[in-house]
């Protein structure tokens, strides 16, 4: 099992030509990943690293029913790339893009929801499900088993680079992961933390969530009203970083663009008080998820 | 973020036929007072920098006669306000205010659309408006495909309290401000106050604007005008943050690195990614360490550039060690990264054996760096310990050359 993506899924990669696509086509494939098709406008007939290159969705849906597709294409053509993936019908879309337009990104996020296709990012460095051995995107590079070995915990994470180094914690603690889930460092993404941890809560196999945080947005205080109203109801166990944010000059970003502290809002300490509040096991150092994830899972067996 | 100059802003406003006060810009005191006496008496005077919250700091001054826009100008001229010497002055037609409204339209990071947010008991902060009047703050979220259509604009002015002439005039202008916020991809478009004058007329008269970074290279009427990334620092850069930039801009395409000093502080700090850099800096103060600056690396930087960044790092006063950590990369090659460490080290002449640095790299050809590092004496560390172990780790060195 594992959320988003499993062996079953038709991925295909829009802009698999590029030269980050390409490289990242060659390590899923080595990972065991299976990839249907690539989309690039005007080098339909060619292939990368053996997968077939179309020039547009709908050839590349008709030959292979694809369902997820990953996006790659360059910040200006991301836009019309996510709505040809929704207008063919894609319920699974991963936008690896960074520095999308805002305004773009709220379109095509509205867009999809009225579509009802799920958005992962964008500015994500992937999705990955050691079980099955899928991933999507540069996530793990070309050694993946390094950080993410298959086990019950979900990870969670705004920061592409914390992804994998909170699987890697996981594995640390002598766990491994369900699923781990980049979804983006940009004020605007598709999926908050809450809407993935509505996926694990649904996942038999996760039994417990690791969740990497960062200053700004509303989203660990949404994902604090839902365990409290009962949504979601597994072992968490959040770290917030950026603490010292807050002891410099308001509105100053750090780290992600979306990591913005104003008054009161997104300050990490703040997001803390209201998880522990909500019944969350808060790393209040990075290292104690290794002992909340030990007293957490071994109370599982 | 980029943030927009006043006048750049009131300047785009008018262009799409928003009521905004007369204004000039002015650089000395003379052409202040040439400015006053075009617009006519009395006028505000303001600070023309990219900074909020200038009436608290005392940059806004009204002045009703050529000595005392003289006096104001020369003043706020004077000034430094939060960090930010003032350079320039904005000459303001005083409007007759007979109420203030407040409007703002961002983008809503949960409803993942904008959204306006307008009260009418403007001219304060929307926090201390929200605190005393909650029952008259309205928030209308805005789809983002079919826009902000005029009746809603009408809605939102008559929930305002506007009747008769001025509430067309709040409906043309709310659906007016929404246009150019899309149009011009703003991420923030706050005007407080409108100001609602004597003779009925509703009027921009302050305004806060925030253009999209990401969306400047199709917004030829802001690219050339803005600086990018502008909330990225609290002043003006110092010396030597400029040089790192020049040491990031020299080979701008591969790698990125923003440097930021921080008051004080012993520990040159030089760690990757967004997520990477903030678990770093909070877990060296966690441990009672002290970091002189802030050096967010990503993206595969060349070894040239990891010199540069190194040196730029240990060369502020004050700084007695280095400490490198990143997460655990996917694509960021370790052993370039050592190969920058060691290179910086013997262009300034440190033996690294006798100089407290921690690195902990680990991923891709880790085992590379580590030879590399450690033959040069460097303090290695790969995954077999956590960014919070190192963080503990040089912080005890710290303590222990005490």
């Amino acid at each position: 099992m594992g959320i988003l993506v499993n062996k079953n899924s038709k991925i295909a990669i829009q802009g698999i030509t590029g030269r980050e696509a390409s490289m990242v086509t060659k390590h899923a494939l080595a990972y065991g990943t299976k990839i249907c098709a690539g989309v690039t406008p005007g080098k339909g007939g060619q292939d990368v690293e053996g997968i077939p290159v179309y020039d547009t969705m709908k050839e590349a849906c008709q030959e292979h029913g694809i369902d997820t597709t990953v996006v790659y294409v360059p910040p200006a053509f991301a836009y019309d790339a996510v709505m040809e993936a929704i207008g063919n019908g894609i319920k699974t879309i991963l936008i690896i893009t960074e520095r999308i337009p805002r305004r773009d990104t709220a379109k095509f996020l509205c867009a999809a929801k009225e579509a009802g296709a799920r958005v992962v990012g964008p500015n994500s460095v992937g999705i990955l499900n050691p079980v099955d051995r899928v991933k999507l995107g540069a996530i793990g590079g070309d050694n993946e088993d390094r950080c993410f070995v298959p086990g019950e915990v979900g990870v969670v994470s705004r920061s592409g680079g914390m992804t994998a180094e909170c699987s890697w914690m996981v594995k640390h603690a002598g766990f491994g992961v369900s699923t781990s889930v980049s979804i983006g460092g940009d004020p605007l993404i598709g999926s908050s933390p809450k809407e993935i941890l509505e996926l694990f809560e649904a996942d038999p196999q996760t039994k417990a969530v690791v969740m990497w945080a960062e200053p700004g947005t509303a989203y660990e205080e949404e994902v604090a009203d839902f365990i409290k109203d009962g949504g979601f109801t597994k072992p968490f166990i959040p770290y917030v970083a950026g603490r010292f944010v807050e002891n410099m000059p308001e509105g100053t970003v750090f780290g992600h663009a979306a990591s913005i502290v104003q008054g009161s809002s997104g300050r990490p300490s703040l997001k803390m008080k209201r998880l522990k509040e909500a019944g969350a096991y808060v790393a209040d150092n990075f290292n104690d998820i290794v002992e909340h994830l030990k007293n957490v899972m071994g109370r599982q067996a | 973020m980029a943030r927009v100059l006043e006048i750049i802003g009131k300047e785009i406003l008018k262009k799409n036929r928003i009521p905004i006060p007369e204004c000039e810009a002015a650089k000395t005191v003379d052409q202040a007072c040439d400015a006053a006496e075009r617009i006519g008496y009395p006028v505000v005077i303001k600070a023309l920098i990219t900074v909020g919250k200038r009436g608290k700091a005392g940059a806004v001054k009204f002045a009703g006669s050529r000595t005392e826009v003289q006096q104001a100008a020369k003043e706020i001229l004077n000034m430094t306000v939060r960090n930010f010497p003032v350079d320039q002055l904005l000459i303001e037609q005083k409007l007759d205010i007979a109420q203030e409204l407040y409007f703002s339209i961002t983008y809503d990071s949960t409803r993942k659309m904008p959204v306006i947010i307008a009260s009418s008991e403007g001219g304060v902060d929307i926090e201390e408006i929200a605190e005393k009047h909650p029952d008259k703050v309205f928030k209308v979220h805005v789809d983002p495909i079919r826009g902000f259509e005029q009746y809603q604009a009408k809605e939102l002015a008559a929930g305002l309290g506007l009747k008769g002439k001025q509430l067309a005039k709040g409906t043309v202008l709310f659906w007016r401000l929404y246009n150019v916020f899309r149009d011009y991809d703003a991420t923030i478009l706050e005007i407080n106050p409108i100001a609602i004058t004597g003779s009925g007329d509703l009027v921009a008269a302050a305004i806060l604007f925030g253009a999209d970074d990401d969306a400047l290279y199709r917004q030829p009427d802001l690219s050339e005008r803005v600086e990018s990334g502008s909330d990225r620092s609290w002043r003006p850069l110092t010396d030597l943050e400029k040089q790192m930039v020049a040491v990031d801009e020299a080979d701008a395409y591969r790698g990125t690195a923003r440097y930021t000093e921080m008051d004080g502080g012993d520990i040159g700090f030089l760690c990757g990614g967004g997520g990477g850099s903030l678990l770093a800096f909070d877990a060296l103060l966690a441990h009672g360490g002290q970091p002189a600056n802030y050096t967010e690396l990503g993206g595969n930087p060349p070894q040239n550039k990891v010199a540069g960044l190194v040196k730029g790092v240990l060369s502020k006063p004050g700084v007695k060690s280095l400490f490198v950590a990143l997460n655990i990369t996917n694509n960021t090659q370790t052993d370039v990264l050592a190969k920058g460490i060691v290179q910086a080290f013997e262009e300034l002449g440190i033996d690294p054996a006798a100089y407290p640095t921690v690195a902990r790299l680990a991923g891709v050809n880790d085992d590379e760096a580590r030879t590399i590092a450690s033959e040069a004496g460097i303090e290695y560390y790969g995954d077999e310990i956590t960014i919070d172990d190192a963080a503990r780790i040089m912080c005890e060195k710290m303590k222990s050359m005490v």
